[in-house]
């Protein structure tokens, strides 16, 4: 853009400049364009192709056969028939593990797994460009994929059944893959009702208004006070610290146990063990009796700056990543001054023994006895194992997460969960809780509510201690003691785990 | 002033002889080309969306039309033996080629009118693309004076601001805004022809005007300003694009003619100071309008953040983001997108507001770029016969007219890709509608026209002009 133009009489105005100019600015602002184009069309194209309001995944719920899902035993978890119309609907051949499979409903979307993988399952979206580019030269412009889980579909039938009419979660997950072996959630719902079009929006809606919520999959978003079974994150921060040792004692806690722990005018109670009498508790007794005392001075003598870094190496304050969303657990509701985000030492010390404004995920708690069973390494916990379509297979390998604490402290609170569940006292805390002829870790807990509530019963272990290949956490809503509901469920669970693994 | 090195009485013509356009000629046939494999390409995938497999052109009557109609603006050309631009004309016939394929994939349905009912989308497009290329092609011929354009600045000034307050008045709603008047049958939106109108009175006042504006009589701190009452036209500008928001709640229009007005401005007087003063006028009435209407702050919250409501109110510019996302690098093919859900489009507005999220989808980022292309060889073609024009007007009016169609397209690109608020305008030469197609028809005709440097020479310096310098004198001595 020359301001002379081609050979014409020469001109002395300064229009000719302010053309080339504007020239310019023109030619800026469309390369702005083009860089806008570009980053919608290649640097945000894997972000928004995919969304669940993508019209293209929408349509293909219509036109799509979508991929099956299997347990790791090659059960059919989810599949589809053809409507008298010709047109794909969802099948779900087992209840129990419908608020982790969720569902695909041509009017009411998806859910779960279904939601989470949609793209995959539905074939909008192809693991490599090349493959991309070779599809537009095909007739089908859909590619449905599998999923293989390494859920197994017996041990989550069973622990839906153990659960009973209650509402509560098992999460079961193998400590050295990270890899989730049950993830039950109950109330469960029939997702098949959803997915048929001739039932669906009468099942949706019994569904959404039950008021025991079946929607929610407690394993992952259901945020509970964790209660005694959160000792063993303060164990790992007070240990993996150095605040404590195995062999400290604290003179103030036989004392206390009788008066209440005095912090900052707060009395700290605990009538759980009068029989252990005037003489200081160490770390491994203290777990085997669910010392609260113990933890409180334990916490305190931690930090609330330390206890919460620690907690937040175990996934705490932040979602854990996994194949569907997840709820953040938390120490406490964060923005205090005192350290960590606590408010002050009282809310530190009762959040030491799962109380305070502590909540967790029945996932989050799993992982927690998955750190201790692997030698203090968490690897990231996953359901999917695999996808495979016409195209071949893609494995999901397990990963290394974190490394929380040293092989040595893991043996340390290993011990300890040992004697809680084996031990003469520990027993009494988690009766069925051991695997008949397998060294059994464990800690139960009983998450006091406010008011009149009936407290939460919790259960985290694994499985054998020497050699954990099972790791659970079980929470019974409501279900009183740790003893009463959870212990003898995680009992049964591991044992049925261990025995199939063994044939 | 240059004007006086223009011949003077050479005001009649010898016989008229053909001239060849081989340089015309050989773009016009990688158009065809490329439209013919454009075709193609969508013919075949809409024989694999059935089950069967076919390399015919999909619809191949109306691409025979429309290339027809552009071999006959070509064969007009050269018959009339004028020097005009050689690369306008191909560049105009890929763009609105394009949106004929466009129109084509669409559902047919989506034209809406008694013609529409008849004929299609598709087929109400190839008739007014055919009417543009012949109103192109007559102008380009037939204008050989401007003084038509010149003399009666103020008589268009008022005829374009009739044409706005008949909007005002009996304009039907539209999406929200009152864009069309409709005459039995006719409907069309007059502030496309605006457009032009406020170009042909700019170039006019400001090469008249040029001189007073230059000069300096004001001072506001840094800001060297001309004599106060000069500044009048912008703020009477200004008002205007205030009242078309306001009144007609048309943000495009009223973006577009006060970018075009500060553009103009700045190439007659070269002074960064109007410019800075005008986008201080635009980001205060802009601030004012988002606190005082609800449309406008609609538009701005939307265009901050889409994903806020992805299902209502920001749904089209989010499915548009999403469509521009699922074309990628390569795109999904002619007829490969938009996946009709339950025999809807995602984009209800995609043939008038969102083409380009259409073709950013099917042509992927390449076609993008390579549109951008086409419009940025408009502008240039544009500037460059601004440029070399003979006087100040035609450099002006070229300008302008360059401009207009830059800027618009500019902003409604940027609207569908979220670099700016969405408004409602089209795209030029690809949009489905009669009205814009017509305006921008009238664009590159004229600037044919004026691209001719055997065309008929300006006026020497008029009477006014003198009493004007004379004016001139006496406020800077």
């Amino acid at each position: 853009m020359s301001g002379g133009g081609r050979g014409g009489p020469p001109r002395a105005t300064p229009i000719g400049q302010g053309i080339v100019r504007l020239g310019i600015v023109l030619l800026a602002a469309f390369g702005i364009l083009a860089a806008g184009a570009g980053y919608w069309q290649v640097a945000r194209s894997a972000d928004l192709v995919g969304r669940p309001d993508d019209p293209l995944l929408i349509a293909a719920a219509r036109d799509v056969v979508r991929g099956q899902i299997r347990d790791r035993d090659g059960h059919v978890l989810a599949t589809s028939k053809k409507d008298a119309n010709g047109e794909p609907y969802r099948v779900y051949p087992s209840k129990a593990v419908a608020p982790l499979i969720g569902y695909a409903s041509r009017q009411f979307g998806t859910a779960g797994l279904e939601r989470a993988y949609d793209a995959e399952l539905s074939g909008i979206r192809g693991p490599d460009p090349v493959d991309e580019l070779m599809a537009k030269f095909t007739t089908d412009r859909y590619r449905p994929q599998d999923l293989k889980l390494s859920l197994s579909l017996d041990l989550q039938k069973e622990a839906v059944r153990l659960l009973g009419s209650d509402r509560g979660s098992v999460v079961m997950l193998d400590p050295r893959s990270g890899e989730v072996l049950a993830m039950a959630s109950t109330p469960t719902y029939d997702a098949g009702a959803i997915a048929d079009p001739a039932t669906a929006a009468a099942a949706f809606a019994a569904t959404a208004a039950d008021p025991a919520k079946p929607f929610l999959d407690r394993a992952v978003q259901g945020r509970y006070v964790p209660g005694s079974v959160f000792k063993i994150v303060t164990a790992i921060a007070g240990l993996g610290s150095g605040a404590i040792g195995t062999g400290t004692r604290f003179v103030r806690q036989p004392p206390a146990e009788k008066t209440g722990l005095l912090v900052s005018g707060f009395r700290i109670k605990d009538g759980h063990h009068d029989f252990t009498g005037a003489r200081p508790l160490a770390f491994p007794e203290a777990v085997e009796v669910s010392c609260n005392i113990y933890f409180a001075l334990t916490g305190l003598q931690t930090g609330g700056d330390a206890l919460s870094s620690w907690a937040a190496k175990l996934g705490f304050g932040a979602p854990i990543p996994f194949d569907v969303p997840t709820a953040t657990s938390q120490v406490t509701n964060g923005g205090g001054s005192f350290g960590g985000g606590f408010a002050d030492d009282v809310e530190l010390a009762n959040a030491s023994y799962g109380q305070g404004e502590t909540l967790a995920t029945p996932l989050q708690m799993a992982l927690v006895a998955a750190a201790v069973a692997d030698g203090g390494t968490l690897m990231k916990p996953h359901v999917v194992t695999q996808l495979s379509g016409r195209d071949g297979a893609t494995n999901i390998a397990p990963e290394t997460w974190r490394q929380v604490v040293s092989p040595e402290v893991a043996g340390q609170i290993r011990d300890a969960m040992v004697l809680a569940v084996e031990g003469d006292s520990g027993k009494l805390f988690t009766p069925g809780a051991a695997v008949p002829g397998v060294v059994t870790a464990g800690k139960s807990g009983t998450a006091q509510l406010d008011g009149s509530a009936k407290p939460h019963s919790w259960f985290i272990g694994f499985a054998p201690a020497n050699d954990p290949q099972v790791a659970i956490a079980v929470l019974v809503e409501s279900g009183g003691s740790g003893a009463a509901k959870a212990s003898p469920i995680a009992g049964k669970l591991m044992a049925d785990y261990l025995d199939s693994v063994a044939k | 002033m240059s004007v006086a090195t223009a011949l003077p009485g050479r005001l009649t013509f010898g016989p008229i002889r053909p001239r060849s356009r081989r340089r015309e000629l050989g773009l016009l046939v990688l158009v065809a080309v490329a439209l013919v494999v454009g075709s193609v390409s969508l013919g075949a995938t809409r024989a694999l969306a059935e089950g069967s497999a076919s390399f015919a052109p999909w619809d191949p009557a109306r691409l025979v039309v429309y290339l027809a109609a552009l071999g006959m603006a070509h064969v007009a050309q050269v018959l009339a033996g004028r020097r005009t631009d050689q690369v306008l004309l191909p560049a105009v016939g890929l763009l609105g080629g394009l949106g004929l394929l466009l129109m084509e994939r669409l559902p047919q349905d989506l034209a809406g009118s008694a013609f529409g009912d008849s004929l299609g989308l598709a087929g109400v497009q190839l008739v007014w693309l055919v009417i543009a290329i012949t109103v192109i092609a007559v102008l380009s011929i037939v204008v050989r004076s401007d003084t038509w354009l010149r003399r009666y600045k103020y008589t268009w000034a008022t005829a374009g601001i009739g044409l706005l307050l008949l909007t005002f008045v009996l304009g039907e709603e539209a999406n929200g805004a009152l864009l069309t008047i409709r005459l039995g049958p006719f409907s069309g939106q007059p502030t496309e022809l605006l457009k032009v109108i406020l170009v042909v009175f700019l170039a006019g006042y400001l090469s008249e005007f040029r001189p007073l504006l230059i000069s300096e009589s004001t001072r506001l701190g840094p800001l060297r300003l001309p004599p106060l009452p000069y500044l009048l036209p912008m703020i009477v500008m200004w008002a205007l694009a205030f009242g078309i928001v306001v009144i007609q709640r048309d943000l495009g229009a009223a973006l577009l003619f006060f970018a075009v007005f500060l553009a103009l401005v700045y190439v007659a007087t070269s002074r960064v100071s109007y410019v800075v003063i005008g986008l201080i006028l635009l980001v205060l009435g802009g601030i004012a309008a988002y606190h005082l209407f609800d449309h406008v702050r609609v538009r701005v919250d939307i265009w901050l953040d889409p994903f806020a409501d992805p299902s209502g109110d920001g749904y089209q510019v989010v499915q548009a983001l999403i469509a521009f996302a699922r074309g990628g690098l390569l795109g999904t093919g002619l007829g490969g997108g938009l996946p009709l859900v339950g025999g809807r489009l995602p984009i209800p507005a995609i043939h008038t507001d969102f083409p380009l999220a259409a073709l950013g989808e099917e042509l992927g980022l390449i076609g993008i770029m390579a549109i951008l292309g086409v419009y940025l060889v408009i502008i240039e073609r544009g500037l460059r016969i601004a440029a070399a024009a003979a006087d100040d007007f035609r450099a002006l009016l070229a300008a302008g007219l360059a401009l207009v169609v830059g800027v618009q397209a500019f902003i409604i690109a940027a609207g569908n890709l979220k670099l700016i608020p969405l408004t409602g305008i089209t795209l030029p030469f690809i949009s489905y509608g009669g009205s814009s197609l017509l305006a921008n028809a009238v664009v590159v005709g004229l600037l044919l026209a004026l691209s001719d440097r055997g065309v008929e020479p300006p006026p020497p310096p008029s009477r006014s002009r003198g009493r004007f310098d004379r004016l001139l004198r006496r406020s800077t001595s």
